[in-house]
């Protein structure tokens, strides 16, 4: 499988004061092409900041992250700007959509910042409105959405450049279990249909049994990983709490 | 512990009370300096109406405090809106809404303190200065204008009514607001309209309505200086109409502009367009009525700062129109006036020098021959009659102001009265001859000389032409050794109790310039500090209003331009798009006053020109740039504290 994120020895300081915390302490993994992998660990491990400098709008301290063979960490902000809008996918646990634009003009705003011509951003917008099932709902605002509905408007924003890496940051936070899974079903087809990459953070095991593979991560490092091959995900499901055991807890069970 | 918790909050909100800060210090400053002009004793007593003055000024101090407690209140609910998760925590944390509103209005007590200190001591300073001005007008030569206490206690008393209102509106929202709505947000609802053609249906009739009634209030403002016989009724239906209708432009501009853009496909799908469209007619359509109401203020602004120095221009010029001479006066035959020209003679040298002097006989014909060649004779103006000069006096009378002899050449001329010229001399009286005895007098045409008595014009004829006509009333003309002397004390001297059936007023039959201009200088100034007042408060309180409400957004706004940071808006389409969005807020309410200045301007010019004051009709351009220069530079400095501000907070950088 051709790597499409390689992060190398990280290394992110955070200064509060007299007081320094170090959020990634040379962390180093990758993530092949097409892959769906999680990021788990306990509150203050750093996944969260993980997420940021991948999704390049935290710097790192040191060592470097490569998306598609770039080195992001050498970019200078417009540069970058450009890189996030073409390249990534993001998918938040409180969706961030705009609550003044329609659902339509929220799923195509990043091809309107590309200015894109206009045909083919109608193309695909039709294309990933169909999958998300979402096509009757183009005209409406968001707050006329339910959660479920709007993280999978969320998820056609994510998907409508065809991003290189999809990043979803707790995207079930603020879903029921039901949505939940409806939402995991959907990363999983955008990760079968699309061959979209996903990396996602969470505290959910369950979500976490949806990837291919779990990154755990504690203070800063990774701790552990957990490859799901041929098992179901009832077996995957069960590694992850044996291994979020062994860390000391602090993740979500359904 | 509450004090030191309100103390600290305000030290913490420092960055969001800074518009309002200097907006309320500002306010103060005007207030303090313009309550102590309404006490200062050299302005108003040179003024006619002394009383009458002071009250309207503190008519206007008072009507100015209401519109400042209306935009304060309406500011003191931004920033508690802006607050209102912090003070859902206090309740959470157990503290009463009682301790809430004591903790917010001992915050909104230190603002208060602080602004009305900084403004008194501003507002010292702003004083002088507007005694520079007012001395200035008065031609007056400026000495240190004593400050006065009931300017200060007015002062005090004003600002401590302001913001005890606005205390009543923010102790009646925290008392009613539940624990829940201060924590969590509102669901925001998309307020963006759905139809927005009525509403540009509206724009432009109202837009049609605004230019109609500047042209009807030009006319009827020019008709009126003409005949006098403008409609006052139609004046009034006019001005409210262009009152609603500026309201009404902007409710229907706000709620179309964006909506009809957004029905563009193709530009709306262009970069951050979607975004700055959305957000625009979202909050426009919100705030349609405000907007409308804030253009209205600073209209008002614009047309009261270019006519109140129009005014004082237009006194000026219409001084020595009107009084062309430093004294003078006419008294009928048939007057029972107590002080006739002897008494007044001497009455004027005792208070100064008489430098050149002229008398002169009016005659009449007892009839009106020559009003029949004008649209001044008939019924309506049965007793006027044609009335006469002598060739000689007349050169002798005018001559004193430095007028060329005029050379009748056995003829008769014509005098228009000054006011009266063009319609005078749009008459034809070619054909018109005069006849005394065996002689006759043909027309030679108009001449030229400041007349100023009440009249529509006088014929000169030649000496030998008084024969066959009868004297009718004396008069006498002086020019005096500078003018520095009691000119109110010689007008006392002067005037006389006069009876007119069941009349009863003082009277005097003497125009004294130095006199007029004291009185008409006085007024101006007082006119011009108000309306400047007035003026200035509108547009602070205006643009105070435009800022807060887009720094109260700010909240919002950081999450929304963070998203677009997020998916890769870079810096410079962020930069662009925030600027846009707060241009496009701030400019709507301000295009139209400011654009304003152009009928304003039309109308003086053409008041100018019609009333015969061609020579200032251009300074009336010139005083309608300045004044729209001086708006737009404090407008300018508003919006690039707000922009500044709302970048700073708003924009993320990696």
């Amino acid at each position: 499988m051709k790597e499409l994120l390689s992060v190398r020895n990280v290394t992110k300081h955070y200064n509060g004061g007299s007081v320094v915390t170090k959020a990634l302490d040379g962390i180093s993994f990758s993530i092949g092409k097409g892959e769906f992998v999680a990021v788990m660990g306990a509150s203050g491990s750093g996944k969260s900041t993980l997420l940021n400098v991948i999704a390049t709008i935290d710097r790192v301290g040191a060592g470097e992250i490569l998306i598609d063979g770039v080195n992001v960490c050498d970019m200078d902000e417009n540069a970058l700007s450009a890189f996030r809008r073409d390249k990534l996918g993001f998918v938040f646990q409180d969706y961030n959509l705009l609550d003044t634009l329609t659902i339509e003009e929220n799923i195509v705003l990043p091809l309107n910042l590309k200015r894109e011509p206009l045909d083919k951003t109608r193309d695909a917008l039709q294309r990933v409105a169909a999958q998300l099932d979402i096509a009757d709902q183009l005209n409406k605002f968001p707050h006329e959405l339910s959660g479920g509905q709007r993280q999978r408007a969320a998820c056609a924003r994510a998907l409508i450049t065809s991003p290189s890496l999809i990043l979803a940051d707790e995207p079930t936070g603020a879903l029921d279990s039901r949505n939940s899974k409806l939402l995991m079903k959907t990363f999983d087809m955008m990760n079968s249909a699309f061959g979209s990459t996903i990396l996602t953070v969470t505290h959910d095991a369950s979500v976490g049994s949806y990837a291919a593979r779990v990154l755990f991560l504690k203070d800063g490092k990774v701790f552990g990983e957990c490859v799901r091959g041929d098992r179901s995900r009832r077996e995957m499901y069960a590694e992850i709490l044996s291994v979020t055991a062994s860390l000391g807890g602090d993740v979500d069970v359904y | 512990m509450f004090t030191k918790l309100a103390a600290r909050n305000v030290k913490r909100q420092i960055g969001n009370y800074l518009i309002y800060y200097i907006t309320v210090s500002l306010t103060v400053a005007l207030m303090f300096a313009v309550n102590n002009a309404i006490f200062e004793k050299q302005l108003l007593a040179r003024a006619a109406s002394i009383d009458e003055l002071r009250t309207a000024l503190i008519t206007v101090t008072v009507f100015i405090s209401a519109v400042v407690a209306f935009v304060l209140g309406y500011a003191t609910s931004f920033m508690l809106k802006l607050r209102k998760r912090e003070f859902g925590m206090y309740l959470t944390l157990g503290m009463t809404r009682r301790n809430v509103l004591g903790v917010f209005l001992l915050e909104s007590l230190i603002l208060c303190a602080v602004s009305l200190a900084t403004g008194l001591v501003l507002g010292l300073a702003f004083y002088q200065g507007i005694m520079a001005i007012v001395t200035n007008i008065m031609d007056v030569r400026y000495s240190f204008a004593a400050y006065s206490l009931q300017g200060l206690l007015l002062t005090v008393g004003l600002v401590a009514g302001v913001f005890a209102l606005s205390a009543v509106t923010s102790a009646l929202y925290l008392r009613r607001v539940s624990i829940n709505s201060l924590l969590h947000d509102a669901q925001k609802s998309e307020r963006t309209v759905k139809h927005p053609v009525p509403w540009a249906v509206l724009a432009v009739a109202t837009l049609a309505a605004i230019i109609t009634c500047c042209i009807v209030i030009g006319n009827e403002i020019i008709t009126s200086a003409q005949n006098n016989n403008g409609s006052l009724a139609m004046l009034n239906i006019c001005v409210i109409t262009l009152i609603i209708s500026i309201v009404l432009f902007h409710v229907g501009l706000c709620k179309s502009m964006f909506g009809l853009l957004l029905r563009s496909e193709r530009f709306k799908n262009n970069g951050t367009n979607t975004f700055t469209l959305r957000k625009l007619s979202s909050k426009l359509s919100a705030n349609a009525v405000m907007a409308g109401i804030l253009a209205l203020l600073m209209t008002f602004a614009v047309a009261g700062a270019n006519a109140s120095f129009l005014m004082q221009t237009a006194n000026n010029a219409a001084l020595d129109r009107s009084y062309p001479f430093d004294v003078f006066g006419e008294i009928p035959y048939d007057s029972d006036s107590p002080v006739d020209m002897t008494t007044a003679h001497n009455a004027i040298a005792e208070f100064s020098t008489i430098t050149r002097e002229a008398d002169y006989t009016i005659y009449t014909s007892g009839k009106d021959y020559l009003h029949g060649f004008t649209k001044w004779h008939g019924e309506n103006y049965s007793e006027l009659y044609d009335e006469f000069i002598t060739e000689s006096e007349f050169n002798a009378l005018f001559g004193m102001l430095g007028y060329p002899q005029l050379k009748l050449g056995g003829g008769f001329a014509i005098v228009p009265h000054s006011a009266y010229a063009k319609n005078v001399e749009a008459c034809d009286f070619s054909a018109a001859q005069l006849r005394v005895g065996e002689r006759t007098f043909d027309f030679k045409g108009f001449a030229n000389a400041p007349l100023t008595t009440l009249r529509f014009f006088l014929a000169v004829v030649p000496d030998a032409a008084i024969d066959g006509l009868t004297a009718c009333a004396d008069g006498w003309a002086c020019m005096l050794d500078g003018d520095k002397f009691d000119a109110q004390g010689l007008h006392d001297k002067l005037t006389y109790e006069y009876t007119n059936g069941h009349l009863q007023y003082m009277r005097c039959d003497f125009g004294i310039k130095q006199y007029h201009k004291i009185q008409s200088d006085a007024e101006s100034a007082v006119f011009i500090v108000t309306a400047l007042y007035v003026a200035l408060v509108f547009v602070f309180m205006a643009m105070a209003m435009l800022a807060l409400k887009t720094l109260s957004d700010m909240a919002d706004d950081r999450k929304h331009y963070d998203t677009l940071f997020r998916l890769g808006a870079s810096k410079r389409d962020m930069t662009r798009t925030l600027f846009r969005q707060t241009f496009a807020f701030f400019f709507i309410p301000f295009a139209l006053p400011i654009l304003f200045g152009i009928p304003t301007a039309a109308i003086c010019y053409a008041l100018m020109q019609t009333t015969g004051f061609a020579a200032i009709a251009l300074k009336t351009i010139n005083i309608a740039f300045g004044v729209a220069a001086v708006i737009t530079a404090v407008y300018a400095l508003y919006f690039a504290a707000t922009y500044l501000t709302a970048k700073r907070n708003v924009i993320r950088r990696v």
